[in-house]
């Protein structure tokens, strides 16, 4: 049984972010390659390889993800973004081709999230950017589940190296499937253990208390 | 959905015991069970069976399924067909593991039947994995889980569920316009 002490929020993957979860708020810090379409004034020190004070019209730089979701807007063009290496042409050749081969934790770690997030800033290849990560997901799927069912009482950090965050949380679901399972099957699920909030109950000393 | 609790389920199926005193009907809300007379066969629960077998108060007869000719039949026709079989039991895993763990000095050849089972669990899992890999791949909405068993389900299911929720919103991001609008967070 896997208890914890809180219930974790589980991403949103898809366009819409959860304010809560854990894994959006860290995705929500991936930088973007971004250029400016208008000057932005005394906000130089945005831009650390200039010192000039100002931002320029035109300028290449990397914003976080939810600074430019911010301020992208379609009427006022702000600033536009670009796509990241991984959703170009290129590497969707490369995802379409074998999705298997690819090192998505190197590659993101979150690569179905950003894809998603990409999909707000209306760029002409968006459908492909969808259908890719569609693909990839569908095409990883066999492998996740067979690897997250089979591994019991192994080291699995060979097999979740390179997965994505997403598939990260899949494999761990997989896995309390198994090993609830295996643990029925050996008679374990009968024993009564001990909560593991009371095993990581310490007590408190007064000196921690008071400073 | 833990496996204990599918165990416990489990434990409301039926089996014959002969037991080996005399007891009057005794009368609980799942039903009546009994009278019990030594050596006359009675349809009792199972959790109540496997309480009067510890206490050395009865003899189980196994199920007519339980049996090593009847096993490797199933054994062999699941492996043949590309669909799930229907089963003997809805809970033949559990049955099979609490009566071999329980009252394995009435079940004759209870080490072949373990074998078996597992077997046909084996190969039932294997067939599981292979339609949810195709019902993925396929983009399928709906499935039927004809002749699968709750413990077969339980196994699979947190990890199902999951990558069907991932696998949704995917697919949703194909169609923005269906969605709640752009920005629709803030």
């Amino acid at each position: 049984m896997d208890t914890q002490s809180y219930l974790p929020v589980k991403p949103g993957v898809g366009m819409e972010e959860n304010f809560l979860s854990l894994d959006d708020i860290l995705l929500s810090h991936e930088r973007l390659p971004i250029r400016t379409e208008c000057s932005f004034p005394r906000l130089g020190f945005l831009e650390k390889s200039s010192d000039s004070h100002d931002i320029p019209e035109g300028t290449k730089m990397e914003l976080p993800l939810w600074l430019s979701k911010g301020l992208y807007e379609k009427k006022r063009r702000v600033l536009s973004v670009e796509l990241p290496k991984v959703y170009r042409e290129g590497w969707r050749t490369v995802f379409n081709a074998d999705p298997n081969v690819v090192d998505l934790h190197k590659m993101g770690p979150y690569y179905y999230g950003l894809g998603s997030q990409m999909l707000h800033f209306d760029s002409p290849e968006n459908p492909e950017i969808a259908q890719t990560l569609l693909q990839t997901f569908i095409g990883r799927f066999r492998r996740n589940m067979d690897s997250s069912q089979n591994a019991y009482n192994e080291d699995t950090s060979a097999l979740v190296e390179r997965l994505d965050c997403l598939e990260k949380a899949l494999f761990s679901s997989g896995q309390s499937g198994l090993n609830s399972f295996q643990s029925w099957e050996k008679g374990r699920a009968s024993q009564l253990t001990a909560s593991s909030l009371v095993l990581n109950y310490r007590k408190r000393k007064i000196n921690d208390l008071q400073p | 959905m833990d496996a204990s609790e599918v165990e416990f389920l489990a434990e409301k199926e039926t089996v014959k015991i002969i037991p080996n005193f005399s007891l009057d009907k005794i009368y609980l809300i799942g039903g009546d069970l009994g009278p019990f007379n030594p050596g006359l066969p009675v349809d009792v629960p199972v959790w109540l069976a496997l309480n009067l077998k510890q206490r050395q108060k009865c003899r189980i007869v196994p199920p007519a399924w339980m049996d090593v000719d009847k096993l490797e039949e199933m054994r062999d026709l699941e492996r043949k067909e590309d669909t799930f079989t229907p089963v003997p039991s809805p809970y033949y895993m559990e049955l099979t593991k609490l009566l071999l763990n329980f009252a394995s000095d009435n079940i004759p050849k209870a080490d072949e039947i373990r074998t078996l089972v597992k077997d046909i669990w084996d190969t039932r899992i294997a067939k599981l994995r292979l339609s949810a890999d195709s019902f993925i791949s396929q983009l399928e909405a709906h499935a039927k889980l004809d002749n699968l068993t709750l413990m077969e389900i339980n196994t699979i299911r947190a990890f199902l569920l999951d990558s069907l929720n991932c696998l949704y919103k995917l697919r949703s991001n194909q169609h923005p316009g269906s969605s709640k609008g752009q920005f629709a967070d803030f």
